[in-house]
């Protein structure tokens, strides 16, 4: 700061092109990541293992795994469980939000159990549906459903809750009947909540259906990382890793890139708050 | 009935015996209206003026129709009031606009909630945005608009419905002082030109006699009338509110409603109130 | 908060007429219902899968006698209170960084969203291949599930510090490190703590996963053998163990809330 006030006005134009780019986050973002990987190779060059790939070996084996059929037939095994048991948590987690927002004696009966179903470690079920359901895709499925419905329910309470009560009085006011205050209020009033648990949610079922086939099943992608670190394949393992993260990332943007277009309204009032 | 109403012409909204309590957060019963009578000409201008917790905006809604009260009766022109109606549309005081509609949507919805068609609302609530000067705006939404510009679209929505009585909770109270003015001056202008009952709920002395025809003040715990000031100012107000301002009358009626205002808030020191 | 609503109730009950059973405190209702059909449902399905409540309680009676439980619970004691401390320093450290300064928001931003959204469980294998196959892959487990959402909250949390506020200390000559101590950090206190709440919580979650996926050691461990067992009943009982766990640290972590920002209006602290 002082240096720049002592050396006076500078010719404009360098200056201001390394203050854009001080001011943009991607520069940062890319010196971040080229510290991690090049700590990263030379950690593995230097104390690496059978265990520890470098990061080019990841490179290269995440590279070389998009292109095998036994990944995408992976993808598509765990990908199905992901899909159907999201879909159930969306289906029935919505409305039960929005009954529970809307009929507080319901929802004070059901909330110590909405407490505990959010801070319980859901992995600790697993044992329990192998025993009933077995290892099959239902099991996997439901698993998904209980990891994700959580956030989903939640949220939808949440945001039909939070509705402005001064905008229903309005509603009424006008002369609303109670179907008209559902579909032209409460409803979407209670859309960005609803979105933020289904993003929230996304992000939890992409971690119930890795968990089940890590702890459990042992199929699809789960079933990859576990044969590969058997195999001491250990880029192979890395690459599968990346992979997995990189769906979960790819899903969340996708429902977040959904969760702006649809509440664009909302951005306007609340994304300085949320910042 | 009141018998110092014979002779004058009939009363648009008449109120005998107003009563309404409700249980407050500490389980005690707060009167809110106790034996409130009142009548209220056609096509007047009324104000309501008084302090805080003293129960006028509970009387408003009660006219409104939206909350339910415990003794009296109140009629508009001759029907008992059961709830909301198309004769009478409300102005809120935080504007109670849809965040997610458009200026145009937010000023047609009363209209659709009765069942107006399309294109007739759409007209209506266009020659309504052009009445309070918001042309141009058709599309933008409440959180690009000011304060005084969303007040604008709520007294569109509400004039959209051609009622017959106008009720209005402190709907300058929200918004900075010069465009409070400017609303002010606005309103008298509108309504110089159409003729409605309105109901206005203010808690500034200079706004209830500028514009009103009667001042209702109200006291509070329990809350009532106190007494009905007539101002016998000159109409149309709206083409100097300067001049108006300066005149002996106006700062007579104002300095007098002064003066019972500070008497309430004498009865009712902070010490009194807080046990 | 619990304590006052009581208070509140019991002093207001006589003033009603009837005992309205809107009033009744509707967690232990609700929880006991929960249990009865527990019950019911156990023994008049018979399936080994879901045993009755009376079971699953005699079996954790079991357990707790046999000294498995207690071993247990303190070695996943041991690895959540490690992974938690850790989790805490660094994402207090990492997060008001991030909040006061934006290069280092700009450089690390992306990252920790990313690894917050991120199923944390796959980088178990590569703990495991790092640190070995015992204690600390599993509090490293931890941390990744805990640490990611307290440096998220704790950067917002400084960052929505009123402006007006630091200026108000600079006027008074507070320099860096009093504007960072005596201002910022408490004014962010509730918003900070939220987030220590929610990374309690996934703590153990993590803590559970991180002991299921590496079975050396703790409650997760238990959990596993007794599936491998098909014994069900057993795995309640540890489910029950957990969930007391999981609650009984986030109490403790509203406990401290409650201490560390009595300032805040109790009207604002309802929507938390």
């Amino acid at each position: 700061m002082t240096a720049a006030f002592r050396a006076g006005p500078r010719p404009a134009r360098r200056p201001d092109v390394l203050r854009r780019l001080a001011g943009a986050s991607l520069p940062y973002q890319l010196l971040t990541f080229t510290v991690f990987a090049a700590g990263w190779e030379l950690y593995a060059r230097g104390w690496g293992g059978l265990l520890i790939p470098t990061f080019t070996e990841t490179v290269a084996a995440t590279v070389e795994l998009l292109g095998s059929a036994e990944l995408w037939r992976a993808m598509y095994v765990s990908n199905q469980a992901l899909v159907l048991g999201f879909g159930i948590a969306v289906v029935v987690g919505v409305p039960a939000g929005i009954v529970l927002g809307r009929f507080r004696l319901l929802e004070r009966f059901a909330d110590v159990y909405l407490n505990i179903l959010l801070v319980t470690p859901m992995a600790a079920i697993i044992p329990l549906l192998m025993m009933s359901v077995g290892f099959g895709l239902a099991s996997r499925v439901i698993l998904v459903t209980i990891f994700s419905i959580v956030m989903v329910v939640v949220n939808s309470r949440t945001g039909v809750r939070q509705v402005d009560p001064s905008l229903i009085e309005m509603a009424r006011s006008f002369g609303a009947s109670e179907r008209q205050i559902w579909t032209r209020v409460l409803l979407p009033g209670a859309l960005p909540a609803i979105m933020t648990g289904i993003r929230l949610g996304v992000g939890r079922a992409v971690t119930g259906m890795v968990i089940v086939e890590l702890l459990m099943v042992s199929t699809a992608l789960g079933g990859l990382i576990l044969e590969y670190r058997g195999l001491f394949k250990a880029p192979l393992l890395y690459g599968t890793i990346v992979i997995i993260l990189a769906e979960a990332l790819l899903l969340i943007s996708v429902a977040r890139w959904g969760e702006r277009r649809l509440t664009r309204w909302a951005q306007t009032t609340t994304a300085r708050n949320a910042r | 009935m009141g018998s110092d109403d014979y002779g004058k012409e009939r009363a648009l909204i008449e109120i005998r015996g107003l009563g309404k309590s409700f249980v407050g957060q500490d389980n005690e019963t707060v009167e809110a209206l106790r034996d409130v009578n009142l009548d209220v000409g056609e096509n007047e201008f009324l104000t309501v003026l008084g302090p805080s917790g003293c129960g006028k905006t509970t009387l408003l809604k009660t006219i409104a129709g939206l909350i339910p009260w415990n003794d009296g009766d109140i009629r508009i022109d001759g029907t008992p009031v059961r709830g909301p109606g198309p004769d009478r549309s409300m102005v809120f005081q935080n504007f109670a606009l849809l965040p997610w509609a458009t200026v145009l949507d937010n000023v047609a919805f009363g209209l659709r909630m009765r069942g107006v068609g399309r294109a007739e609302r759409e007209e209506r609530a266009r020659s309504l945005i052009a009445m309070v000067g918001l042309s141009g705006f058709e599309t933008k939404r409440p959180g690009e608009l000011s304060g005084g510009m969303q007040q604008r679209v709520g007294l569109a929505r509400a004039l959209a419905m051609r009622p017959r009585v106008l009720l209005m909770d402190e709907p300058f109270g929200a918004v900075d002082e010069q465009t409070r003015r400017l609303l002010q001056e606005e309103l008298l202008s509108i309504w110089e030109e159409h003729r409605m009952t309105v109901v206005f709920i203010t808690h500034s002395m200079e706004e209830a006699v500028l514009l009103g025809d009667r001042v209702v003040l109200m006291s509070a715990r329990p809350g009532r009338i106190s007494e009905i000031v007539p101002v016998p100012l000159e109409r149309p107000r709206s083409s100097d509110v300067g001049a108006l301002e300066r005149s002996g009358q106006y700062v007579e009626i104002t300095a007098y409603l002064w003066d019972r205002l500070r008497d309430m808030h004498e009865e009712h020191r902070p010490s009194k109130v807080a046990g | 908060m619990s304590a006052l609503a009581d208070h509140h109730s019991t002093r207001a009950a006589p003033a009603r007429k009837r005992p309205s059973w809107r009033r009744l405190p509707a967690a232990p209702i609700s929880l006991a219902a929960g249990a009865a059909a527990w019950e019911l449902i156990g023994q008049l399905a018979g399936m080994s899968f879901f045993p009755p409540l009376s079971t699953v309680l005699a079996r954790l009676a079991d357990m707790a006698t046999s000294g498995l439980i207690v071993t247990s619970l303190a070695d996943s004691l041991v690895n959540l209170i490690l992974g938690f401390a850790i989790s805490l320093a660094a994402g207090l450290v990492a997060g008001v960084a991030m909040g006061r300064y934006r290069k280092v928001e700009a450089a690390l931003g992306v990252y920790v969203y990313a690894l917050l959204t991120a199923p944390s469980l796959v980088f178990a294998p590569i703990f495991f291949s790092l640190l070995g196959e015992g204690r600390g892959s599993i509090v490293a487990v931890v941390v990744m599930y805990a640490m990611f959402v307290i440096i998220i909250n704790t950067a917002s949390a400084i960052q929505s510090v009123p402006v007006h506020l630091v200026e108000m200390a600079r006027s008074y000559g507070a320099g860096e490190r009093q504007v960072l101590l005596r201002v910022m950090l408490p004014a962010a206190a509730p918003m900070i703590m939220a987030g220590v709440r929610l990374g309690v919580g996934r703590a153990v979650t993590g803590m559970i996963n991180g002991e299921m996926f590496i079975a050396v050691v703790g409650l997760g461990r238990i959990v596993t053998q007794a599936g491998g067992r098909f014994d069900s009943a057993g795995v309640l009982a540890v489910l029950l163990v957990i969930i007391a766990v999981a609650l009984g640290a986030v109490a403790l972590v509203q406990a401290v809330d409650r201490r560390i920002t009595r300032w805040v209006p109790r009207t604002t602290r309802g929507n938390q």
